[in-house]
């Protein structure tokens, strides 16, 4: 028998910590070491950087205009947060704290529609972005290299979950609170920008931070929307492939835009990870 | 009448805000909600569910590479037959189902990276949770530093696990080579790709698998706990009747999003290697289009689409079952 059960699960405990750590932070520490290492010694690289080369972080900005490319994500995901929690607010509200004919469907469409793969939807949008679907002889406008043409589509894509998560949020907000507005003298709309949002600001401060989160890293859209130069908005997905060519892969420029790519992720993480948790849980838990 | 209308129309023309502000105020409750929700079915409409109809009236047409828009004449559900039973490999960057090479055809690479994949986050997932469940000092860092593999964009967790199985640099090459678990060149060889792009996904997604599962745990009333104490049982024994049989509808619903997340997977392969080399469902969709397969692409779209969708079915009886109180 163990003389003391309760040290030996304590020092299991720390031990599971420890490897959970380092398996979550060590790709980060590797990343560093290749961006450190000069790129003509890169090769045979062990666990220890071969040279000190801060450099690569300058370069990252001089051979590819990546400082633009991260901008154009951030800007993309903007957008498409902004997108999201506007129409999803609106939505939300309605779902939340009203009752009218076909809420179930609706609600459950809204549900199915975000459960198809994003190829169910790529081909008509691609013929739809490069205006090739016309509507009564007028062909639809060019968005194929433009903002729209990745943030829209990532908003409908992240606003099922938004609309979910909201209505469950409106629904929390005690009744009666609208009606004391209105008879205030507020209109129906000011009842909610005034009374209603303000209370729910926790909630889509959740859904702002999700949202951004999940558009910022999302890959199929942004990759397949734009043909990948960073005046005509490509996010970094395109900003990293630019540093691998047919005559040559620059390892250590790949890593270091890495690590500038992931730094925004990594502030939000930090910074509201409460925020992430009930938005990742309550959006799934509630069912 | 007239009058009325003109009024309306100089109202609407001085003040159209007030005036619009003045219509929303006369709508009942159900028209007020309709009206809330025509900006979310408009953009739904448009960028989803349009483009979900058109793609599937595209997979009931034959292929025409010279036709405007790539779509040949109407031909019911001959494509699905075709592609199904692997008559129309042939045209077909790689096959959708085929068993004699379970790693370069659609549905086996699929389905092997999925039950690979979601198996092992699930149950690291589960051991991040107990610890995310406990109380200790630096808690919140330690969450913080678990979650951060979940915020990193699809393509520089591709960029890591390239950079990291990249012969010559890579630090994990050699010892996984004189183990026979990857090839000589693993990023162009299907089966090694296949292991590289689980690793990666496994680094990236248990974290989302713990939040799910922690929020479970943390719903168990501790007070069963106490009760488990004093009539002696182990922790093993505890957790083997409180906390494993109550935690057990979040683990199915963690299951359920991620096997469905793991079935659409497309950029970590597009990154790390190529789609000829590890043609999942969505890839082959991808490089399908790019032939100017258009109705082929549309129909192993809906394809993938529907498999997904037995998937959940098969998750949705399972709640089913559980919620009678079959477990």
């Amino acid at each position: 028998m163990i003389q003391r059960p309760q040290s030996v699960y304590r020092i299991l405990f720390y031990v599971a910590t420890g490897f959970f750590l380092v398996i979550a932070l060590f790709p980060i520490y590797w990343l560093t070491i290749l961006a450190l290492t000069p790129s003509e010694q890169i090769t045979n690289l062990g666990l220890l950087p071969n040279g000190f080369n801060p450099g690569a972080f300058i370069r990252v900005f001089e051979l590819v205009p990546f400082h633009l490319y991260m901008l154009n994500s951030i800007l993309l995901a903007t957008m498409a947060t902004i997108i999201v929690l506007l129409v999803g607010s609106l939505a939300g509200y309605a779902f939340g704290r009203f009752d009218f004919p076909g809420r179930t469907v609706i609600l459950l469409g809204v549900l199915v529609i975000s459960y198809f793969p994003s190829v169910t939807f790529f081909i008509p949008l691609f013929q739809l972005f490069t205006g090739n679907v016309s509507v009564l002889g007028v062909s639809s406008p060019e968005l194929f290299n433009t903002a729209g043409a990745v943030s829209l589509p990532l908003s409908a894509l992240t606003l099922p979950l938004a609309i979910y998560f909201l209505a469950t949020f409106y629904r929390q907000i005690p009744d009666g609170l609208e009606d004391a507005a209105r008879v205030e003298g507020s209109t129906r709309i000011g009842a909610l920008f005034k009374v209603i949002m303000p209370l729910s600001a926790p909630g889509v401060a959740t859904i702002a931070v999700v949202t951004f989160i999940i558009t910022y890293n999302e890959f199929f859209f942004s990759y397949l929307m734009v043909e990948g130069m960073a005046n005509q908005w490509a996010p970094i997905v395109h900003g990293l492939f630019r540093f691998q060519n047919a005559r040559h892969v620059f390892y250590n420029l790949i890593a270091a835009a890495s690590i500038i790519g992931v730094i925004p992720m990594a502030i939000l993480v930090a910074v509201a990870q409460n925020k992430i948790v009930s938005g990742l849980t309550s959006g799934a838990l509630k069912e | 009448m007239s009058t009325t209308n003109r009024a309306i129309w100089r109202r609407l023309y001085d003040k159209p805000l007030s005036a619009i502000l003045n219509r929303i105020e006369r709508l009942n409750d159900v028209q007020f909600a309709y009206l809330l929700l025509l900006p979310s079915v408009l953009l739904l409409g448009t960028m989803a569910l349009w483009p979900l109809l058109a793609t599937f009236e595209m997979s009931l047409h034959a292929d025409d590479l010279f036709a405007a828009g790539g779509i040949g004449q109407f031909v019911g559900f001959k494509q699905y037959m075709g592609i199904l039973s692997g008559q129309a490999d042939d045209l077909l960057p790689r096959p959708f189902f085929d068993l004699n090479q379970p790693f370069t055809s659609a549905l086996t690479v699929t389905l092997l990276f999925t039950v690979i994949a979601v198996a092992i986050e699930t149950v690291l997932g589960f051991g991040q949770a107990l610890i995310l469940n406990k109380s200790f000092r630096g808690r919140r860092w330690v969450r913080v530093a678990l979650i951060f593999p979940w915020a990193v964009p699809i393509v520089i967790q591709g960029m890591i696990f390239l950079l990291m199985f990249q012969p010559s640099i890579g630090f994990a090459v050699e010892p996984l080579q004189q183990l026979g678990v990857i090839s000589s060149a693993p990023l162009s060889d299907s089966a090694s790709v296949l292991f590289i792009v689980i690793i990666a996904d496994v680094w990236k997604e248990s974290a989302f698998m713990a939040l799910l599962i922690l929020a479970g745990l943390q719903s168990i009333d501790r007070d069963l706990y106490k009760v488990g104490d004093v009539v002696g049982a182990s922790k093993w024994q505890q957790f083997k009747t409180i906390t494993f049989p109550l935690v057990l509808p979040a683990v199915l619903v963690a299951l359920l999003f991620r096997t469905i997340a793991a079935m659409k997977v497309y950029g970590q392969v597009e990154t790390i290697s190529n789609c000829n080399t590890l043609p999942t469902m969505s890839c082959l969709v991808v490089s399908t289009f790019n032939m100017g397969r258009y109705a082929s692409a549309a129909t192993i779209a809906f394809i993938t689409a529907a498999i997904i969708g037995v998937v959940l079915s098969v998750y949705i009886v399972q709640f089913a079952r559980m919620d009678r109180g079959g477990l």
